[in-house]
């Protein structure tokens, strides 16, 4: 009986080192976003059937393995056709540099640049190089947005009934008014997920695009323009005055987005913050919400609001595959009008084409449609320091828990700005 | 009277006990109670809904998870994967541990020092390398691979376990093994495995849960989706912004279920092991 077993074992461990042999004309994706897998199985079988190639896509989630995957199998060199680069543009330019990322802008031009024209420009920009970047890569498309992000406000069309508010706010007086409104009929006004300061962040910095425009926060990023400048004021005072109003939700300053996202879903509260994956998140809580997308409300009317958006996931092709030619012609495929619909329906994510906007959902497409006015730190031609960054951030949250006022923080951010750019002029 | 008093005092202290070991069990089961309770809701009442035992139950969602998730596949997967691997460690540690333990050989310190130290190194810190010398091999993507990288996790400790236990083995008994003519894999197979059955248990509880629960290096080695352990199908829930909670519960409730019936059938053993461990230790 004993030995039946060491017999059937040993042959156990040599039927599992067995593994299937790559077939030359298939096409491998490797990819983090769960969410998307079903979908991405169904188009590769169309794909299949219209051209006979094999695409086949694997998931390795959440992100954080998936990355690590990517980089182990680079060291490897046993990357896959079709994969995305995760984190900073950084990371991107080392695999550019190894060697392992195609440059695309010849197949993007092509056809009087009918792949690149299709696509939102703001989103070709996450993965473009120009001419005489820091970077030091040769200028180009190096990847193709399969579909886009921003962030955005939304409103509960029903709260906002109920309060007697019959067109959402555009301007930061219009938004006051409301929620004083909504105050007065016991309704919460404002919700997001404070509690990750990256949030804060990049409503602050759409506040300060729309006060001051962006050579002016360039220039404070450059140390050219102190913090307490009457512009960043402003800005500060903005929070100060979501504050003094009771626009906020309670507990704002401590809460993730998951649970903000959660208050707006079950309509504890009329307006948020949150980025366009939320349309997904929101169905799946609460399927019968009523909401509508809207652009944080102006203070400046002389100037857009800019918001933060991009491209939400990218794919780059392996330059050293022998089916790259295949990879393009599949992602060519993948981000053409009908196929972005479908992805846009199954997936509730916005589409990379824009020729899509109209056969797509109103609530994405409403998303989508503020494209054009979108910015990113990562296209941005500087950065501020993390340090100034995080004081920065911090300090909003030290004002909406009324522990600060706007220019005594302006007055420590600046510190740490002039600490910062001793340090590196020292470097 | 004072009989009444002694015999009060001891039901007080009794009833204080239990109550306390009553508490401890329920903060232990609580979790595991609303995770089953979770898998019957539906994503909309699960934010909603507060009470304990949901207003509609809906078990459709435990085949759901099960067909969704593509659990049948990823389940057997895990069964192949944890019993090679914990066949694997107990065969390989109880060998290598007799041996640091009984014989004289060059260099055993240094060799047994050297697989201490593989203790200290993370996982995580050695997946590049790792991945490179599988894929160097030609096992990347295979199940050989993937046991093998598995059953060298779980190595170090279990060597170090058994090694202890074996150390406080009287020698007498071996000496009288050898006399009735056993030889050294006699010994080992007959008189010290046998004894060592308590840390063994625990071996084999550790490194079950070990493999069971193991995820990332899997999604490192492993390509194929008809490879992957059942880790795997839970991933399919939780999207990068949303997490389907019913079923992630379901999928999770299914996923424990095993772990939950080994403890159970072995919790004697784990006790007496993890107390003779201690002695032993």
């Amino acid at each position: 009986m004993k030995k039946m077993f060491f017999v059937v074992l040993s042959f156990l461990f040599f039927a599992l080192g067995c593994s299937s042999a790559k077939q030359s004309n298939t096409v491998t994706v490797w990819h983090w976003m769960t969410d998307r897998q079903d979908a991405f199985v169904k188009l590769a079988q169309q794909y299949k059937k219209q051209t006979g190639i094999d695409v086949v896509f694997e998931l390795y989630a959440p992100s954080d393995i998936y990355s690590r995957k990517i980089i182990a199998a680079a060291q490897a060199r046993v990357l896959p056709e079709i994969f995305g680069v995760l984190g900073e543009k950084k990371k991107l330019v080392s695999f550019i540099e190894s060697g392992f990322i195609a440059d695309l802008t010849q197949e993007f031009q092509k056809d009087d640049a009918a792949w690149e024209k299709s696509l939102f420009e703001k989103a070709l920009d996450v993965n473009r190089f120009e001419v005489d970047n820091i970077y030091k890569i040769k200028p180009g498309l190096y990847g193709v947005p399969i579909d886009v992000t921003n962030i955005q406000m939304l409103y509960n069309q029903d709260l906002l009934a109920k309060a007697g508010i019959k067109v959402f706010p555009t301007t930061f007086d219009e938004f006051l008014n409301a929620i004083a409104a909504l105050n007065r009929v016991g309704i919460s006004g404002f919700v997001s997920g404070w509690g990750e300061i990256w949030m804060i962040d990049c409503f602050a910095s759409n506040y300060a695009f729309n006060v001051m425009g962006e050579d002016k926060v360039m220039a404070t990023y450059r140390g050219e323009v102190p913090y307490t400048d009457e512009d960043w004021i402003k800005v500060f005072n903005v929070f100060k005055t979501l504050r003094d109003k009771k626009v906020l939700i309670e507990g704002i300053v401590t809460k993730g987005n998951k649970y903000a996202e959660q208050d707006f879903a079950l309509e504890r509260a009329a307006f948020a913050f949150n980025g366009s994956w939320c349309v997904n998140v929101y169905d799946k809580m609460n399927s019968a919400l009523r909401y509508g997308v809207m652009l944080p409300p102006r203070i400046n009317p002389e100037r857009p609001m800019l918001i933060w958006g991009g491209a939400g996931s990218s794919f780059v092709v392996n330059d050293i595959s022998r089916n790259k030619k295949l990879a393009v012609d599949f992602l060519k495929w993948l981000t053409a009008k009908e196929q972005q619909v479908f992805l846009a329906q199954e997936t509730k994510n916005l589409p990379a084409n824009k020729e899509a906007l109209p056969l797509i959902p109103k609530v994405l497409a409403d998303f989508a449609s503020a494209m054009d006015l979108t910015t990113h730190p990562s296209i941005w031609k500087y950065n501020e320091d993390p340090l100034v960054v995080e004081a920065f951030d911090k300090g909003i949250q030290a004002i909406l828990i009324g522990e600060a006022e706007p220019a005594k923080i302006a007055a420590e951010v600046q510190k740490v700005k002039q600490q910062e750019m001793e340090r590196q002029k020292k470097r | 009277m004072f009989h009444n008093k002694y015999r009060a005092a001891k039901t007080l202290t009794s009833i204080l006990t239990h109550i306390f070991l009553m508490a401890v069990a329920a903060t232990c089961l609580f979790p595991l109670l609303w995770m089953v309770r979770s898998a019957l809701m539906t994503n909309e009442t699960i934010f909603t809904d507060k009470s304990f035992i949901p207003q509609s139950l809906h078990f459709k969602n435990f085949y759901l998870a099960w067909t969704a998730g593509g659990f049948a596949t990823y389940f057997l997967n895990s069964v192949l994967y944890t019993v090679c691997v914990v066949f694997g460690i107990v065969l390989i540690a109880s060998l290598a541990a007799y041996a640091f333990s009984r014989l004289k050989f060059p260099g055993k310190n240094f060799f047994f020092y050297i697989f201490l130290a593989a203790m200290m190194i993370p996982l995580p810190g050695s997946f590049v390398p790792l991945y490179v010398l599988m894929t160097k091999l030609h096992l990347a993507n295979t199940r050989i691979g993937y046991i093998l990288c598995m059953i060298n996790v779980g190595l170090s400790l279990s060597i170090y376990m058994l090694k202890t236990f074996f150390d406080k083995m009287p020698s007498a008994l071996e000496d009288a093994a050898r006399m009735d003519g056993c030889s050294r894999i006699g010994i080992w197979l007959h008189v010290a495995l046998p004894l060592a059955r308590p840390a063994i248990a625990v071996i084999i509880i550790f490194n079950t849960l070990n493999v069971w629960n193991e995820y990332v290096l899997a999604m490192l080695l492993l390509n194929d989706q008809s490879l992957m352990p059942l880790q795997r199908g839970l991933m399919v829930f939780q999207g990068s912004h949303s997490v389907d909670y019913p079923l992630l519960m379901a999928g999770l409730s299914i996923t424990v279920a095993p772990v939950v019936l080994v403890y159970l059938f072995m919790q004697k053993h784990i006790i007496k092991g993890l107390c003779a461990g201690a002695v032993a230790g």
